[in-house]
């Protein structure tokens, strides 16, 4: 892995316009490769759907998913709740009851991407 | 005004025999019933994690109503409204949305370090404005590319509005008009008894390589505090009830850049260029303090944070003149109840950028478009800094002032405007003091304004005498 590193460094030190990729296809695939493994994968929604928990979190997503309530990064579910209602958009009441109900959770807590770095 | 107050007396009390001590006249100072609105500037939690895109999505997420009914007055309650993705081709309809510019010349960071560019810096430029700019308009969730009666250059990217058309076969919109969300509502003001004027001066430029400005600066304060010329003079200098210093005190100077990229060990015994001068501005505010109230907003090249809304600069940088109640250190867009009339304004950041990213050129024009965008700073966050708001954009004008201003400008200019529901407000741009020697006297019974020079020994024209009252 180290001597890849080098040998990509110093080729870009010479031929300034030319792409890794394009003398070292295979060597480029095994670091991508290595750099996902690195990253912990965001859970699937598959495994968790089904049960009482994986449903209340569905609508959890549905909300965040609702575009007439602004952007949905960086800020915690109930925070983008209230701006919807501060500016008279009428977000669903019983997202704001499960929102209070399970607020210690991240996993409630915080919307879809916030595994995501920004 | 205020030149013909001083103008009524009898004879001059200078010329002649000083009166004893206890016959000597003593002026009392108006004063005013005052309630600072700065609650809406203050930055609490500082988190910077976020994106901008909350504070666009907030903007129009309180503007579209707003608009709505601006739309409806200007073509009618039946207009149709609708969304960019409910919009059909040829059918004529309004649309309500943020306006993008699309610039080429605009300084991008992500250009600059770019190495497969190879690209020249760019030069410093007055204007980033260009032939090949497009306007773009967006709402939640699409954008769609203008054209037709909207003139590209004066617009600024950020500003909410409503435009009138339709859109063409090749995915254009053609513009037939369009609106602003116009002047809010104005609360009534108040009928004075007396004349009270409230002075207003910025770009005092300390600690600036050339001195000029320091005897004009003197002049001021001591004009100000009742030191100055005779009793009817004197008589009128006691009718000022506030001084409102708008930004920019320390001059660009002291912001040494070659500080923060040169080795440690050489910066280690130097002194930062703003402590001295912030000692000078602690001496010349307490000679204020003493005798008036004055109101300290921060600017441009001050001690405090860059990004809009600036905090208040911090009590402990001034021993000597904190200790009075009656200066008050506030924050950069500036809001104030005083004697009921209503007071808004910043250090003139917003007018600025506005000015490098648009046509237009005069600072008193750019400050009324603003206030027709019912917006302080739309440029704010694209080319402006701002802290990154989410909930609410607290640059919407929701009140209208009375009296509007900006400060740093190049040169003197008002203008009375008188808004759609009757609203009166006093457009101001305070000349930046350094430059000019110039400040402004806003008489809050007429909502008139009267420029102050104080040209002592200008280069330009020598012949002129000390001119302290226009």
């Amino acid at each position: 892995m180290f001597r890849i590193c080098f040998v990509h460094q110093s080729v870009t030190m010479t031929t300034k316009h030319r792409l890794i990729t394009d003398s070292f296809k295979v060597v480029k695939k095994a670091r991508k490769g290595g750099k996902r493994e690195k990253r912990s994968p965001p859970p699937s929604p598959e495994n968790e759907a089904g049960n009482d928990a994986g449903k209340e979190e569905l609508e959890l997503r549905q909300f965040d998913m609702d575009w007439r309530f602004g952007p949905c990064t960086g800020i915690s579910r109930l925070q983008r709740w209230e701006r919807a209602s501060l500016h008279g958009l009428n977000p669903p009441e019983e997202i704001r009851e499960l929102l209070q109900k399970t607020h210690s959770e991240p996993k409630y807590n915080l919307s879809l991407w916030s595994e995501y770095p920004l | 005004m205020f030149s013909h107050l001083s103008v009524q007396k009898e004879g001059s009390s200078l010329l002649c025999r000083p009166t004893s001590e206890e016959q000597e006249p003593v002026f009392d100072r108006e004063s005013l019933a005052y309630t600072p609105c700065t609650d809406r500037y203050k930055v609490g939690e500082r988190s910077f994690s976020r994106q901008y895109a909350h504070i666009y999505a907030a903007r129009l997420m309180q503007m579209r109503p707003l608009l709505t009914k601006a739309a409806q007055q200007m073509w009618g309650s039946d207009v149709v409204i609708s969304k960019l993705c409910d919009l059909q081709t040829g059918v004529q309809c309004c649309i309500v949305g943020t306006l993008f510019k699309r610039m080429d010349l605009q300084p991008s960071i992500l250009k600059e370090i770019s190495e497969e560019h190879n690209l020249l810096p760019q030069p410093a430029r007055a204007k980033y404005i260009s032939e090949a700019d497009e306007l773009i308009l967006e709402d939640e969730l699409q954008r769609i590319k203008l054209e037709g009666k909207i003139d590209r250059d004066k617009c600024v990217t950020g500003s909410v509005i409503a435009i009138y058309g339709t859109e063409r076969n090749d995915g254009k919109f053609t513009v037939e008009d369009f609106c602003t969300a116009d002047l809010p509502m104005q609360t009534p003001r108040p009928s004075l008894s007396s004349d009270r004027f409230v002075l207003l001066a910025s770009g005092l430029g300390l600690g600036s390589s050339s001195a000029d400005s320091m005897l004009g600066l003197q002049l001021l304060i001591d004009m100000v505090t009742g030191q100055l010329g005779d009793q009817g003079e004197q008589r009128s200098a006691a009718t000022i009830a506030r001084v409102l210093l708008a930004g920019n005190l320390l001059s660009q100077n002291t912001q040494d850049k070659d500080a923060s990229t040169k080795a440690k060990y050489l910066t280690k015994k130097t002194q930062a260029g703003s402590v001295d001068a912030i000692r000078l501005l602690d001496e010349l505010l307490l000679q204020l303090v003493a005798s008036v109230s004055v109101d300290v907003m921060p600017g441009q090249y001050d001690p405090t944070n860059y990004t809009l809304p600036q905090q208040p600069l911090h009590r402990c940088m001034f021993p000597l003149s904190s200790v009075y109640p009656t200066l008050h250190l506030t924050s950069n867009p500036y809001q104030a109840n005083i004697d009921g009339v209503r007071f808004l304004g910043t250090s003139g950041q917003n007018v600025c950028d506005i000015q490098k990213y648009s046509s237009r050129d005069s600072h008193l024009e750019i400050l009324e478009e603003t206030l027709r965008l019912r917006h302080l700073a739309p440029t704010a966050p694209d080319t402006l800094g701002c802290y990154p708001f989410y909930q609410k954009d607290p640059f919407i004008l929701e009140e209208c002032p009375h009296v509007y201003f900006s400060g740093n400008a190049p040169a003197y200019e008002s203008k009375l405007i008188t808004g759609p529901d009757g609203q009166e407000v006093l457009l101001v741009t305070v000349p930046d003091f350094n430059s000019t020697q110039t400040v402004c006297l806003v008489n809050l019974r007429t909502l008139q304004c009267e420029p102050v020079t104080f040209s002592a020994f200008t280069a330009d024209d020598e012949d002129s005498e000390m001119n302290i009252s226009h």
